[in-house]
């Protein structure tokens, strides 16, 4: 690991000048010379990997602001302070009665410890798990922009099919945000030119020919709060993850889904896809295709197929677009069914 | 009792805790990297990017530069210490700083030395090589591997085992299959990191590190550093799972002690898990090709295996499983052939039934195959092809309870309410399916020695340089003490894992228990005798009395009669403090020249297939129940029930931990765990737990160990047939059989996954 | 909700830094005030500089002088020689590494040793009362036999302390799950899930 200079902020104006102080125009986030550190879970990995080199930490957890630690249920929905533990939102008895799909999300996620430490801003903002990332020596887009990628033609069975440019395939491995992206979520954040709101669905990018450039955050940005909009019928909602295992382990393919029902009859659906694309990822045409229509197996399936049209898969992971297209048919067949 | 501490049955000793319980439970048993060291220095190493080809250039500023850094051990550095050697002690002959060359991904290029273990790992992640690159070669269907005959490559296997005239029994057969198999590379991960710490005293040398075989190694080490073996001494008090990958020393514990000798100071090198995965050894990647014939009445009568393993450029690594499987049932004739297909690739070596669990999850796969071609219930196919005697060399097996075990364990798993009918079982969404697979181990023994001490206040002191690897070999050895010398288990303390101690085997193959009790066992008695010899001398309490009739109780010389005499006593008479044996044990059969290679660290191995008057082996028999989505097919195990007879259990608690732990194994040989290869450039792709998975606590639900009585007096003198290695052989055809139940797909390649069931 | 300690006017928590180059920590229990050593305020910290850092681990008070690449887990078995602690992936994978920090299970090779500073951090070494009696889930471990080899079994135990205390033990299922981020290779998970259910009740009290 690089040294680096660890600072501990005590309000976020500060902690925005100091990452200003260090930042250059072009600098992204994940490769600024200042970045932010909460729970570390990500970031600390990375930064033993010598995937991530900062040269200045700056600890968020002295901030002072309470909000930032605080999840706040209003009329207008739920927001969750950016430095909230994903455990503590896991296990928010509102959040478990109003939005289903958010706790299973959390809760479904890593492991014990790990949703202890993870701040929610910080959980949004992990970076891909590829191997080919992780590890230095291999070629990456994404790490060491134009270097090339190994994944394309290596062992890519983890990797993504959907939101895949001919640069990097690296799969978004997140939970958290497919629910949010669904809920239609949004982000606040402060920086150098003060607070702004961000829709979450802006809040990452597609690879592109950029696979470097993450999100739509300037390097000296910090997420405040995440904020979800009040959704009455969110409460026929769920989480479903498939994995190799039972537990611990990302998904193969996961499925966020909202359901909106008269009778069996689909009024409006949301649905966010994960382990499947480079970014969290709205099934905008599958939640189109159900409208209006009764919910069964046979709309479901429709519904999948909407969902993987664009899908591109590589030598080993081309069994994820079946798969992504059962999960998704099983998660909405769920969601028809619970008890609300 | 509580499921942990099953009451024993016939031949079955008593569930004590474990003796170092509660220095494990409060942070207090120290694993070699814990050992407290003064002044030490830390080591990091940095390993090759490519698998085939040369460093040509090593650049070492921006290590040098590193505020801390003390030195950087490299090519040139090694040169006055001779190569490793390939074998039981070394994991590899390929000395990674001898020479330029590179054999394989991960090959250490440096090792670099600091005063912190930050500081060493900036520096060793700075250091940059230069390559002259060449295409390497990954493994089986690459270009330019090579192909040869296993037989004789290997001590541990000679020769291709045949019976009878296969091709014509085979072509004769009314009902007869043909069929490939595969299994994965597979790292051993045990959760303690490989280290290596050492320092000198003097022209002393002390290593600290995890080892199986603190013997083996010392005599490999001080062969390597050209000094005498008495002046190296390996320390390994506790080891943090092994699982064979701590068998065989590798190529860094001499970098490390030369580290250490250059600076005058302890250096501690702590390798990271991604390291491991190149610079240790793991569990080849197997083919299989099954043929197998039978009659209508389902009774074999021609069986081929053939097998191939990859191994790497300068070693030969035998896997090998055909001496075991060849034996397994009454086949009428048998036909092998193991062949080895060399690539650019670390060594492989021994991991947890290194032979039985790829050969036996082909055979028992091939099994359930042919019973389904047969129409006939698995464990009946199995019950009418039970042998008399082994088909090889017609020897009888010195016991064989797996009849018993299939009998146990069906009843116990329900087997009769298995509707047969593939795809027949359903809950809700879930596919059930139920399997069954035979579990095979041979029961090898080797010559081990053992100090033991009884003082005249009743505390004993065992001492064997064998190893705690979280068998309960400490617990058991002093069971056995316990038992033989009359006294309560926490009056005896029981040293290990220090080769400073009476040399005892690798702990591999499952010999430990078997080796350990005997040598235990005979320094016991040789006490006894003693005692009873004193006790019945002129003027003695016991005067008159026979040696034979007495035995050791709570302090007393008891004999049948009932009269007794205190221990304290007797070693008054005899004007000592305490009695002190020590013991060498040689199994039946062993060489003139079995105890002399105990101590230069290269035991014989007996038992298994190569003793004249019969084979041992374990056996045991597994179901599994799996569930398999119908939409997602995630394939999840939440019952399994396994039943082992392994002659004398010495404690049912550690025996069945041992099993329990052996079949979660068998699930993720069935199910997780694949080391993946880019074939490209011969590279390890998921060398992490991240992407390495292995079972975790939610993967596993409902599990029942069945220890089968057993009394076999022909294995050794202990009575004991090893059982570390047995409860993951078969486990994973079970998971295959179970899986073809639910879902009418048969599934040949390891490990099973979604992907495999989706079409 | 209370604001941080150690508020300095410019915005930065007021850290203590210590002159020189990286030196063999100083890993004694604090005895004596180190204000000879510690710079204004209002001092950049520098490259490579030393951080002092005050943790409560198992009830004591240490004041640690840290390269603040150091991670929670180096500190406690490096500089401390707390080594029941046991690194087993370096990168939060295992679970062998979880300790209590403010009550709550975390993995120390993820955290930074600075980022600590102030808090209360109880190690595996600090559940046994100082007469000897073992903690209720320490003593399960050893009746259900709930290891092998013993190596993740620190982590384990610290880790099912944290689930019980978090009331994610409710069921046997709830066990499995919530210790899932704990792998033993050994494979005593049934046994892991029987201790726990054994210790739950008298940890909730402890």
């Amino acid at each position: 690991m690089r040294p680096f200079v660890y600072e501990q902020p005590t309000d976020i104006s500060t902690a925005v000048a100091i990452a200003s102080r260090f930042a250059t125009d072009d600098d992204q986030p994940t490769r600024a010379n200042a970045q932010f550190i909460a729970g570390g879970t990500n970031l600390a990995d990375y930064m033993k990997l010598g995937v991530a080199e900062p040269n200045h930490l700056l600890d968020l957890n002295q901030l002072k602001e309470a909000a930032l630690r605080q999840i706040q249920v209003t009329d207008g929905g739920i927001r969750f302070g950016a430095l909230v533990r994903m455990g503590e939102a896991a296990d928010h008895a509102e959040v478990n009665r109003r939005y289903p799909v958010i706790a299973d999300s959390l809760r479904l996620a890593a492991s014990g410890q790990i949703r202890n430490m993870a701040s929610l801003a910080g959980n949004v903002l992990q970076r891909t798990r590829c191997e080919y990332f992780r590890e230095t020596s291999w070629q990456c887009n994404k790490r060491v922009p134009g270097s090339g990628c190994a994944a394309m033609d290596g062992f890519n069975r983890q990797h993504a099919v959907l939101g895949v440019s001919d640069a990097c395939i690296a799969t978004y491995h997140g939970d958290f945000a497919q629910a949010l992206i669904a809920l239609d979520a949004v982000v606040h954040a402060e920086g150098g030119h003060g607070a702004r709101k961000i829709p979450f669905a802006k809040l990452h990018r597609q690879p592109r020919d950029t696979p470097h450039v993450e999100t739509d955050l300037a390097a000296e940005e910090i997420i405040t709060a995440i904020e979800v909009p009040a959704i009455p019928w969110a409460r026929r909602s769920l989480y479903l993850k498939i994995r190799d295992r039972e537990s611990y382990a990302f998904a193969l393919a996961s499925a966020a889904v909202a359901l909106d029902l008269d009778g069996e009859t689909v009024r409006e659906a949301r649905i966010a896809l994960g382990g499947v694309a480079t970014v969290p990822w709205r099934a905008g045409a599958a939640e189109e295709a159900l409208q209006g229509k009764k919910l069964d197996e046979a709309s479901a399936g429709a519904a999948a197929d909407a969902a993987f049209a664009g899908a591109h898969p590589r030598q080993h992971n081309a069994f994820k677009i079946e798969l992504g297209k059962r999960t998704l048919v099983r998660a909405l067949l769920e969601t028809r069914d619970m008890k609300v | 009792m509580d499921a942990a501490a099953p009451r024993p049955k016939e031949n079955q000793g008593e569930p004590l805790p474990r003796v170092d319980a509660r220095l494990k439970v409060t942070g207090q048993a120290h694993y070699p990297a814990d050992l407290p060291t003064a002044n030490l220095a830390y080591g990091a190493l940095a390993t090759s990017r490519i698998a085939k080809g040369r460093v040509t250039k090593l650049r070492l500023d921006d290590a040098r530069a590193v505020p801390g850094l003390l030195d950087i051990v490299t090519y040139g550095d090694m040169d006055k210490v001779d190569k490793p050697k390939f074998g039981n002690s070394g994991a590899t002959s390929i000395g990674p700083l001898h020479d330029r060359t590179i054999f394989h991904d991960g090959q250490i290029i440096a090792l670099a030395v600091a005063e912190t273990f930050e500081a060493a790992e900036e520096a060793a992640q700075l250091i940059r090589a230069e390559y002259e690159e060449e295409k390497p070669t990954a493994s089986f269907d690459s270009p330019g591997t090579k192909t040869v005959a296993a037989a004789g490559k290997s001590p541990m296997f000679k020769e291709d085992v045949k019976a009878g005239d296969f091709d014509a029994a085979f072509a004769a057969a009314a009902v007869k299959i043909d069929q490939r198999y595969s299994t994965p590379t597979q790292h051993h991960n045990p959760i303690e990191l490989f280290s290596t710490t050492a320092y000198w005293q003097g022209d002393q040398l002390v290593v600290h590190e995890p080892s199986q075989n603190v013997t083996g190694w010392k005599v490999e080490l001080a062969r390597q550093l050209k000094m005498d073996p008495a002046n190296v001494r390996i320390v390994s008090p506790f080891i943090g799972g092994a699982f064979g990958s701590k068998g065989p020393m590798t190529p860094r514990t001499a970098i490390v002690a030369v580290a250490a000798k250059r600076l005058g100071r302890p250096v501690r090198c702590v390798t990271s898990r991604m390291q491991a995965f190149g610079t240790q050894t793991y569990r080849a990647e197997t083919r299989h090709r099954i043929r197998i014939g039978a009659g209508k009445d389902g009774r074999i009568t021609a069986f081929a295996h053939e097998g191939w393993e990859v191994t790497s450029r300068p070693d030969l690594y035998v896997v090998g499983g055909t001496s075991a499987t060849g034996r397994m049932y009454g086949y009428g004739s048998v036909l092998t052939h193991v062949s080895l297909v060399q690539a650019d690739r670390n060594t492989p070596g021994y991991m947890r039934s290194p032979p039985e669990t790829p050969y036996v999850y082909a055979l028992e796969n091939a099994m359930d195959e042919m019973a389904v071609a047969l129409g006939m219930d698995p464990v009946e196919f199995r019950r009418i092809n039970e042998p008399k005697t082994e088909p090889i060399g017609k020897k009888p097996f010195s016991s064989r309870s797996l009849i018993q075990c299939y009998d146990q364990a069906a009843a116990a798993f329900g087997w009769a309410k298995r509707d047969p009918k593939v795809g027949a079982m359903r809950d809700g969404d879930w596919l059930v399916g139920m399997g069954c697979a035979t579990a095979i181990y041979p029961s090898a023994v080797a010559p081990c020695a053992a100090r033991v001490r009884l003082t005249s206040d009743g505390e004993v002191r065992v001492q064997c340089g064998s190893h705690e690897i979280g068998t309960g070999i400490r617990t058991v050895a002093g069971q056995m003490a316990s038992e033989r010398l009359g006294v309560a288990i926490d009056k005896i303390s029981v040293e290990m894992g220090d080769s400073g101690l009476p040399p005892a085997p690798v702990s591999g193959g499952s010999i430990s228990t078997a080796s350990v009790c005997s040598a235990v066992l005979k320094a016991c008695d040789a006490i006894r005798s003693k005692l009873f010899a004193a006790a019945t001398a002129e003027g003695s309490p016991l005067a008159g009395s026979h040696n034979e009739e007495f035995d050791l109780a709570d302090g007393k010389i008891v004999a049948k009669s009932g009269a007794s005499a205190k221990v304290e006593d007797v070693m008054k008479i005899m004007q000592v403090g305490a009695i002190e044996e020590y013991a060498e044990f040689a199994p039946k059969g062993a060489t003139p020249e079995a105890l002399k290679k105990l101590y230069a660290g290269t035991p014989e191995f007996h038992g298994g297939e190569q003793d004249e008057d019969s084979v041992k082996y374990a056996f045991g028999a597994e179901f599994v129940e799996v569930r398999i989505n119908r939409y997602t097919r995630e394939i999840r195990v939440p019952r399994i029930v396994g039943a082992f007879a392994a002659g004398r259990i010495m404690n049912t608690r550690t025996a069945r931990s041992q099993l329990m732990g052996g079949m979660i194994w068998g699930i993720g040989q069935a199910l997780h765990e694949a080391t993946e290869v880019d074939r490209r450039y011969a590279r390890y792709v998921n060398r992490d737990l991240q992407d390495y998975l292995v079972p975790v606590n939610a993967d596993i639900k409902d599990l029942q160990v069945i220890l089968v009585p057993e009394v076999d007096h022909a294995v050794n003198p202990a009575g004991v047939k090893g059982l570390g290695e047995l409860g993951n052989v078969g486990t994973a055809a079970a998971v295959a059989s179970a899986v073809y139940h639910a879902t009418g797909k048969r599934i040949r390649d390891l490990p099973i996954r979604i992907e495999q069931l989706l079409a | 909700m209370s604001q941080p300690s150690a508020l300095s006017t410019n915005g930065l928590s007021r850290r203590k830094f210590m002159a020189g180059t990286v030196s063999a920590a100083a890993a004694a229990p604090l005895l004596a005030s180190r204000a000879e050593a510690t710079a204004p305020a209002a001092a950049q910290p520098k490259l490579r500089q030393p951080v002092i850092t005050s943790l409560r681990i198992n009830k004591q008070a240490y004041e640690l002088s840290l390269d603040a690449r150091t991670s929670l887990l180096d500190a406690l078995r490096d500089h401390i020689g707390l080594t029941g602690t046991k690194k087993g992936c370096d990168h939060g994978q295992c679970g062998a590494c979880t300790v209590l920090v403010d009550g709550k299970r975390v993995l120390s090779c993820l955290s930074f040793a600075v980022m600590n500073d102030g808090k209360d951090v109880t190690t595996i070494e600090g559940l046994a009362s100082t007469d000897g009696k073992l903690h209720p889930m320490q003593q399960a471990f050893i009746d259900h036999d709930a290891f092998q080899c013993g190596y993740c079994t620190p982590g384990q135990i610290m880790s099912g302390i944290g689930c019980v205390n978090e009331g994610h033990a409710e069921s046997e299922n709830d066990i499995r799950e919530y210790m899932s981020g704990n792998i033993c290779r050994c494979a005593a998970y049934p046994n892991i899930v029987a201790a726990i259910l054994q210790a739950r009740g008298e940890t909730k009290g402890a």
